[in-house]
């Protein structure tokens, strides 16, 4: 059960390959898509929402492959909310939602038991009468997931949720997406590494089209294990060097002495002491070998 | 059907709309009353034209084309036709509402004065209204299809414009005759019983079922 990709690959009319032979599979749960901008992760959503067809490869969900055919049946199963949009903004919120259920096909009974139970759920109930255009970027991200909630999807893909939102917006979103990942599949895609750390188990880092890791959160962390450095200097020529010589994750002033985080395989040419690797460093460990 | 509306129609495309129709009996001079309806049709079209083109490509620009694709075809066709149905519902209106405000502002003679056409008030205003009613049709389905085809509402409103140029002159006069589009407005009116600019009507009429029947694969293709 779960999604399927093997060997799909999306190449554009301009001839730019967004996504390169990969492989995949998305078990049930939350599933972090980690990657930098124009990664493939967009593409690979699109794909899998019957956006796009793909050139090459196969995709099935819950064993159903991606074809014209069945294509009807897969978008009943699927809840999406894309990076950008923009919902009807002279509507309130309730009227918004009522619309996209009825444009889902549901009956009217169920959907607004459906919209009620989610406006509770991501506290917007006292928000319901309020026009789109006046809830604030968080809101509407909320009102996004609760439309894409509306058809109660086995797959929900959430394309960078998170993006633009303040700390605390961010944090409820994340926390709302783990809420809903019970009993369903959760693509969320992003390219803030914090989002994933908070919220996934399972992950695959993207880059060029390629995966270039799919699994455990734990074992990426694993790989990167030994990678990562700690330097003190307070020579700004020497901060320099290292910088330009080796991948830095981080660098702060703490006290006198700038604290460099380095990313190497073997230990950088001056003293520093080996450290525990964040989801940060393991991405750009592996996104840089 | 009214969150339809409201989506549809927001305050700015009805005042726009409704300043357009007003601004033209104010200025448009008539001097007969049946001049009235040739005034009021071919700018009506071209409204029409503006007001329609982002009936679907609205969706498109909200970026809600791509949740859209996951819906039932035939919901997403009964909305668009339902919002065409609305706008021009509403044109419709104020079609009818322009032709009373040329009247208000303009004072035209009435039939009956000149004995030009021997068609009555009521008969001619009636007859306005069902060629309007083709003309606002037709053009709201033509622009929108346009726009939908190019997934931009600017080529509806460019497309409807080049035909509106080329129909709505001596030239499409001359060469489609009766046939033209807008054979309304350029029907003889000194010959009330000649009904021959029926057949642009018609034209217009079929053209629009044309458009229709081949919205399901733009919306299916071009989404």
């Amino acid at each position: 059960m779960g999604i399927k990709i093997a060997d799909l690959t999306v190449t554009f009319k301009n001839q730019v390959t967004a996504i390169d032979h990969a492989d995949l599979e998305i078990p049930k749960g939350i599933f972090g898509l980690l990657g930098e901008n124009g990664a493939g992760k967009t593409t690979l959503m699109r794909v899998l929402t019957t956006i796009l067809s793909p050139t090459g490869g196969t995709v099935t969900l819950d064993d159903i492959p991606y074809s014209k055919e069945n294509y009807e049946k897969i978008q009943r199963k699927i809840g999406y909310l894309p990076q950008e949009i923009d919902l009807y903004p002279g509507l309130t919120v309730q009227e918004c939602l009522e619309y996209m259920g009825d444009l889902s096909g549901i009956s009217k009974q169920i959907y607004r038991e459906r919209i009620a139970y989610h406006l509770e759920k991501t506290s917007l109930t006292e928000h319901r009468k309020k026009k789109m255009k006046q809830l604030s970027g968080g809101m509407k991200r909320r009102v996004g997931l609760v439309q894409a909630l509306l058809n109660e999807p086995e797959f929900l893909i959430v394309d960078e949720p998170t993006t633009g939102l303040d700390p605390e917006e961010r944090i409820r979103i994340r926390n709302l997406l783990v809420d809903f990942s019970e009993g369903r599949t959760v693509l969320f895609s992003t390219h803030v590494v914090e989002d994933l750390t908070a919220t996934c188990n399972q992950l695959a880092v993207m880059k060029k089209g390629r995966f270039l890791y799919s699994g455990n959160m734990k074992e990426l962390l694993e790989q990167a294990k030994g990678h990562v450095w700690i330097c003190k200097t307070t020579d700004e020529t020497k901060a320099r060097e290292l910088e330009k010589k080796y991948h830095v994750s981080s660098k702060q002033y703490v006290g006198s002495e700038l604290q460099i985080r380095l990313i190497s395989e073997t230990p950088p040419e001056i003293e520093c002491s080996s450290c525990e690797a964040t989801l940060e460093d393991a991405y750009i460990d592996i996104t840089n070998r | 059907m009214r969150k339809e509306c409201k989506i549809s129609m927001p305050l700015y495309k009805i005042a726009y709309a409704v300043s357009f129709v007003i601004l033209l009996s104010l200025v448009r001079g008539v001097f007969y009353s049946f001049e009235v309806g040739i005034a009021l049709e071919p700018p009506m079209a071209i409204l029409t034209a503006v007001f329609c083109a982002d009936t679907y490509v609205m969706e498109i620009v909200a970026k809600r084309s791509e949740i859209w694709r996951l819906y039932p075809l035939k919901k997403k066709l009964y909305s668009i036709y339902m919002r065409l149905f609305l706008q021009q519902f509403f044109l419709l209106l104020l079609a009818a509402a322009g032709y009373g405000l040329f009247f208000l502002f303009q004072k035209p003679r009435v039939s009956g004065v000149t004995s030009i056409t021997l068609i009555s008030e009521a008969a001619q205003f009636w007859i306005f209204l069902a060629s309007s009613l083709v003309t606002i049709v037709f053009w709201g389905i033509f622009s929108n299809t346009i726009a939908c085809i190019f997934r931009n509402m600017w080529f509806g409103i460019g497309a409807s414009l080049i035909l509106w140029i080329l129909t709505n002159s001596t030239l499409g006069d001359r060469y489609l005759g009766k046939w033209n589009i807008f054979s309304y407005s350029f029907r003889n009116v000194e010959n009330s019983s000649d009904f021959g600019w029926i057949c642009g009507k018609i034209i217009c009429i079929c053209l629009g079922i044309t458009a229709i029947a081949v919205l399901p694969k733009i919306i299916e293709k071009r989404r």
